[in-house]
């Protein structure tokens, strides 16, 4: 172990007796630091650790860019594969449950046995509800919160059901008791189905977002890895000119530069990506997610009206349905929510379907209105028939009216959806290579690394 | 940042190697078993000490409370009321608002099959309407909840001109509103299922006895030792929704009411002496006095005329037995 400086002196002693040679874990710490310290003030024993230091610092980058890289690929597929389509079904249930509600009431209305459309349409809401929770159920995996909402659902579906045919039964045989048990349907539906579908959504909402910024989380910990190795690299190549004067060192060169085109490639491939999930989310999630509030403002409103008529005065829901169509449309039907997402949209044809949904709506604020004019005015039967479009044909029809608000507002929620998922998909493709690419150029710089020193070492020799 | 994916991995792959270690001790996965479920109930349900309306404050004695005001000694011919009268104001707004009820068989309950509202009360209220306008169907109803029955009739903008609702007339709501005459001399009784051992309501001890919301039905026997556990509701049809349910074991109200819930469910009946007597009225504002002799006077005509053995003949006779004659009035002045 001489501390000469003679390269052969050293490049003989170090096989021999450098503690770098012995399995570290057998040198005592102290005697290790020492040894360290002893080769660190030789060239060759400095050269060796700077190609150590580098390999080693080249394959982490690489193994971190790579692992990090690819999980931010596999958040983006969470997205378009989990995610949203578990929020989408949240809101469906929510949409099919409000829906069967406000046609069971509807039938109600209209006569003693459920005429055959509302039955199919009640039929279809409740297969739907059933059927987008069986999505909604697949990921509640991990999330504990969303067991409490889903277990509310899957077992009181069944039991509002039952109320509704025990209420038609009733119904049917001219029993008053009837709706009674509509009531009592109706209230296990809005005191604990909707809050459940509500909170489900909300859940899932949530999660969608947090996967969101997920994947646009700035990768401090690769960044900071890929400026260390490449500040080590510039050090190094300096280091080897001044003792070398040799210009330039092809193996560190190469390294360098394949560090270089990894982070300009990661660089790029992230700020892309970013940029599209940031874009899924402007033009397709958040969008749908207001879209999706307005439909369930729309859903409550609707049946408020529909309650108004069943209670016959004995219960004034004409408030809460105000309170609701003045959050949807504001003071003239422009306003509001749908306002706010018409202005908002940078997609023409989610545009154009905002744009139906307002004339829509229009209509069946003003709609309500004369509704509400003939029930004050005492005439009860019209104000049915323009409430449920039951009238003759040609006759006011708020039914169809709303019908079309919520027709086109899915439709426009649809579009939100492609919107998101085109744009997320982009986002993904930009990732696509990029994992594998990062973990070849650092490996690439490994070895460059590695070469290039070990020539300049062989020197020693 | 993604070393919020690192860690839980490397973590995930410690619990895997801990649980392989000691996979005897974790159980089957949690199946979810379900031990217990809430069964449906009706909106606005309240029950035990919630149940009971509270006790009105020393209720004055108002000796007879079925003495009304007497009917003006001239009828107005229908279409002409009295200038500045209560009629004449309904009659220029061209119908008469009545608060109903449109839940309860026999006496005021939707037709599903036409959506029309009818029953003895019903017919009561097309009788004052055809008096005012010479039109039985100038009326729009109002359903209301036994609880609105009072509110409805008060404040300076009274919502309906009068409530036939099943309404028995006491003192402690003349305090608030104004009835007429009786028109129906119903009494209290108790339904249970048919299967029910239950004889009278002193049996009803601790069990489960359903009214509406401000029924007088919800205080009877509290106070005393085994006394039953009063459940509110909104609605009559409520309680045999509950009884239905197996939610409650008995309904306590007027025999008129029960009547209509046996009609409904062939499963129950009604059984006991009857445990008070309740007398029904219109009841009307009570600044409207003029209008409360009108009813009167609308009342002794069908008394009369035979317009009311032909509304108990249609709703009543088949579950309550033989047409008695209409109950007599009483006048306070």
């Amino acid at each position: 172990m001489s501390v000469t400086t003679g390269p052969r002196a050293v490049g003989r002693t170090t096989p021999a007796g450098a503690p770098l040679a012995s399995p570290p874990g057998a040198a005592p710490p102290a005697d290790l630091a020492a040894g360290l310290r002893r080769t660190a003030n030789t060239t060759p024993g400095r050269l060796s650790i700077a190609m150590v230091g580098l390999v080693v610092l080249s394959l982490l980058t690489g193994v971190i860019g790579l692992i990090s890289v690819s999980g931010r690929a596999s958040t983006l597929d969470d997205l378009t594969n989990h995610r949203e389509p578990v929020s989408a079904a949240a809101q469906q249930i929510y949409r099919s449950l409000s829906d069967a509600d406000a046609t069971a009431a509807d039938a109600f209305l209209t006569s003693a046995v459920m005429p055959a459309d509302l039955r199919s349409r009640y039929q279809t809401d409740i297969a739907q509800a059933g059927s987008a929770l069986a999505v909604a159920a697949t990921d509640s995996g991990g999330v504990t919160d969303a067991t409490a909402p889903l277990s509310q659902l899957s077992t009181g579906i069944p039991v509002y059901t039952g109320l509704v045919e025990r209420a038609s039964a009733n119904n049917a045989l001219g029993y008053p008791i009837g709706s009674a048990y509509l009531r009592e349907a109706n209230n296990l539906m809005t005191t604990s189905l909707l809050p459940a579908a509500q909170h489900l959504y909300k859940i899932d909402t949530d999660r969608l977002v947090a996967a969101q910024d997920d994947a646009t989380s700035f990768p401090w910990f690769a960044t900071l890895l890929v400026v260390a190795l490449l500040v080590a690299l510039i050090i190094a190549q300096r280091f080897l000119r001044r003792r070398t004067n040799r210009v330039i060192n092809v193996g560190l060169l190469v390294a360098t530069i394949a560090v270089v085109v990894a982070m300009l490639w990661s660089a790029t491939g992230l700020v892309l990506e970013t940029v599209h999930v940031a874009n899924g989310r402007s033009a397709g999630s958040d969008p749908g997610a207001t879209l999706a509030q307005i439909r369930t403002k729309a859903l409550q409103a609707r049946t408020d009206e529909m309650l108004t008529l069943v209670a016959r005065g004995g219960q004034d829901y004409n408030g809460q349905y105000q309170t609701l169509a003045t959050e949807i449309g504001g003071e003239d039907g422009t306003g509001g929510l749908l306002g706010q997402v018409h202005a908002a949209s940078s997609d023409d044809t989610m545009t154009n379907q905002i744009g139906a949904s307002i004339t829509a709506a229009k209509s069946w604020f003003g709609l309500h209105t004369q509704a509400t004019k003939a029930n004050g005015g005492g005439d009860y039967p019209t104000a049915v028939n323009i409430t449920l479009g039951s009238g003759v044909k040609g006759s006011p029809n708020e039914a169809a009216a709303f019908d079309q608000v919520d027709t086109t507002l899915n439709q426009a929620i649809g579009q939100a959806r492609i919107d998101f998922t085109n744009q997320t998909n982009a986002a993904s493709g930009w990732l696509t290579a990029l994992p594998i690419g990062v973990l070849v150029l650092l490996v690439l710089a490994a070895a460059g690394a590695a070469v290039g020193i070990w020539q300049r070492l062989r020197e020693y020799r | 940042m993604k070393t919020r994916r690192i860690v839980p991995l490397v973590g995930i792959a410690l619990l895997a190697t801990l649980a392989a270690g000691c996979a005897s001790t974790s159980g089957p996965v949690n199946l979810a078993i379900v031990n217990k479920v809430a069964p449906p109930v009706p909106g606005g349900i309240k029950i035990g000490k919630a149940a009971i309306p509270p006790a009105a404050a020393a209720t004055p004695n108002c000796g007879d409370p079925t003495a009304s005001l007497r009917p003006p000694a001239v009828m107005p011919t229908p279409g002409q009321m009295p200038t500045g009268s209560t009629m004449a104001k309904i009659q220029a707004r061209g119908y008469l608002i009545a608060g109903v009820d449109q839940n309860t068989d026999l006496f005021g309950y939707r037709n599903p099959k036409d959506n029309t509202i009818e029953g003895f009360d019903i017919d009561m209220v097309h009788d004052v309407a055809q008096a005012i306008f010479g039109d039985p169907n100038k009326v729009v109803f109002k359903a209301i909840t036994s609880a609105q029955r009072i509110p409805v009739l008060t404040g300076p903008n009274p919502a309906v001109d009068l409530v036939a609702r099943t309404f028995t007339i006491n003192c402690a709501r003349l305090q608030q509103v104004a009835f007429s005459t009786v028109y129906f001399q119903a009494s209290r009784q108790v339904l249970v299922p048919k299967t029910s051992t239950v004889q009278n309501f002193a049996q009803l001890g601790g069990k489960k006895v359903c009214a509406t919301t401000g029924s007088d039905s919800l205080g009877q026997g509290q106070g005393q030792a085994n006394a039953p556990i009063p459940v509110a509701v909104n609605d009559w049809s409520d309680c045999l929704v509950m009884l239905q349910q197996g939610e409650v074991d008995a309904v306590s109200t007027d025999n008129t009411i029960l009547a209509g819930m046996e009609t409904q469910d062939p499963n129950t009946k009604i059984v006991g002496p009857s445990i008070a007597p309740e007398p029904y009225g219109i009841a009307m504002p009570k600044a409207d006095n003029d209008f409360v002799g009108f009813v009167n006077g609308v009342l002794q005509q069908i008394r009369t005329n035979g317009s009311w053995t032909a509304s108990y003949g249609t709703w009543v006779q088949d579950k309550l037995g033989a047409t008695p004659a209409p109950p007599p009035p009483a006048y306070e002045n």
